[in-house]
């Protein structure tokens, strides 16, 4: 047993609901209109040609394009992380893709692997669902979190450089705004983790009760997929800071302006 | 014989920002256990001097030589574990003035030194700073109580080179008398400052308007 189908028309016809956001928007004039416009018909586009390209996908179902597949989501997501932030593409891609892989794939192939004992592991039904929420969770988090990292460094600097003067390495020296990047990125989740269930049925769980699995499998599904996210931002934002070091420090263990796009005047 | 070098050599250091040269072609000696102060109006590039020492600002050009070794990327973590550092308006972050002490003997650089800790008590007291502070929020203090706290950091860790900018700037003349006091019981220490505090150009062997003249 599947979802219910839902036919194109009637999903044509559910647009209209948008009316009434919409309404509220031009009544009380709320500057959303336009953004909000753009958006639905870049998420229309954007899901049906992933869509379309996921049909394909899943009937080959062949690991290296499901590989490929994977691949493609963390470039993207890392390039979100960099548009998203004040960072050099050209010094920040190379680490930040190296953490989202690490991050991702970790507890990835631990779902499906130990737990699922899935015979292949780049099953395309698996890989690509869970590989996504988990990246998903990952960029959002690290986009926080290196963020979080290099604003608080800069506001901050003046107790930084006094660490270094008083003989910090800088491993030693970045300590302090490592643990206030990751209890901003992971403060979510960990609130997410706290109120699952009460506050909204997760995502994954009610996934897979539409797709027809009893109510029991799909709790055991939603536990791992937290367990799983959780565990990828936390390595995923640890490891965007450790491996960005190497690239926005200067070998005296100053801040390197040069590998921001909005360079400070000293 | 081994060759003594002098504490701090400074050879033709220029320093630039876009257009702005706070100076140039700056040469300094200071010898070992020798107590330098510079004098002269602001924004002529002193403190810059002092984070160009500390490795914070890096010149166009020049040389630093720390006790004989040319300060660069490589040397600069072992060469500040030889000197202290104390900023004119010092941050010292979140948690308490106690937790902020204890702190960069969690470094490893400093690790050995943890006993030091001990003088603490007696050091505060040297400068009327009250002990209750140890529990206070570092950010809480005061300007002159930071810059007393962190000058009794910067001595806790028996560094043999100090280097202080305007380090009485928000103290009354009894505090500054304290700390000049303090620092003139530090035998064989050697002390570049930055200072036009009366009291504190009483430590100086040498007084040296800036920008530094000639060789």
């Amino acid at each position: 047993m599947g979802a219910h189908p839902i036919h194109n028309l009637a999903l044509a016809s559910f647009y209209l609901l948008l009316i009434i956001p919409l309404g509220i928007f031009l009544w009380f004039r709320i500057p959303l209109l336009n953004r909000t416009l753009v958006a639905i018909l870049r998420m229309t586009v954007q899901l049906l040609f992933v869509g379309l390209y996921l049909q394909v996908v899943f009937r080959w179902n062949n690991p290296w394009i499901n590989g490929l597949w994977l691949m493609v989501m963390v470039i993207v997501a890392d390039l979100s992380i960099i548009r998203g932030s004040d960072l050099k593409a050209r010094k920040f891609l190379l680490p930040l893709f190296g953490a989202l892989v690490v991050g991702t794939a970790i507890p990835l192939f631990a779902f499906l692997g130990p737990l699922l004992k899935r015979p292949t592991l780049m099953d395309a039904q698996y890989v690509i669902p869970i590989g996504g929420m988990i990246l998903g969770n990952c960029l959002r988090a690290d986009l926080i979190g290196i963020r979080t990292f290099y604003s608080t460094l800069q506001k901050k600097e003046k107790p930084f450089l006094l660490s270094l003067a008083q003989g910090a390495r800088l491993h030693e020296a970045i300590r302090p705004y490592l643990r206030e990047a990751c209890q901003s990125a992971l403060a979510p989740t960990v609130a997410t983790i706290a109120t699952i269930g009460l506050v909204a049925l997760p995502g994954m769980m009610t996934g897979v009760i539409l797709g027809g699995t009893n109510p029991a499998t799909a709790i055991k599904y939603q536990i791992a997929i937290m367990i799983a996210i959780f565990t990828g931002t936390a390595i995923t934002v640890v490891l965007a800071v450790l491996m960005s070091i190497k690239v926005s420090f200067t070998p005296f263990g100053t801040l390197d302006f040069e590998a921001f796009r909005t360079p400070r005047m000293k | 014989m081994t060759k003594v070098h002098p504490a701090i050599e400074i050879s033709r250091l220029t320093v630039r920002f876009g257009e702005k040269v706070p100076f140039q072609d700056l040469s300094l000696t200071v010898e070992r256990g020798e107590r330098v102060v510079l004098t002269g109006e602001s924004g002529r590039g002193k403190s810059t001097l002092l984070k160009c020492l500390m490795g914070f600002t890096l010149p166009e050009s020049g040389e630093i030589l720390i006790e004989g070794t040319p300060l660069n990327g490589e040397t600069v973590w072992r060469l500040r574990s030889r000197v202290a550092y104390v900023p004119q308006e010092p941050e010292l972050g979140g948690g308490t003035l106690r937790q902020w002490f204890e702190q960069p003997f969690t470094f490893k650089a400093n690790s050995h030194l943890k006993g030091n800790l001990s003088r603490l008590p007696a050091l505060l007291e040297r400068l009327s700073l009250n002990p209750s502070l140890l529990d206070a929020g570092s950010d809480t203090l005061s300007g002159g109580e930071k810059q007393r706290a962190a000058l009794l950091a910067a001595l806790l860790l028996d560094r043999g080179i100090l280097f202080l900018d305007e380090p009485t700037s928000a103290l009354d003349p009894k505090n500054s008398l304290a700390v000049v006091n303090l620092l003139k019981n530090r035998k064989g220490l050697t002390l570049l400052g930055i200072s036009h505090d009366p009291n504190f150009l009483t430590l100086a062997d040498r007084v040296i308007p800036f920008p530094v003249k000639g060789p």
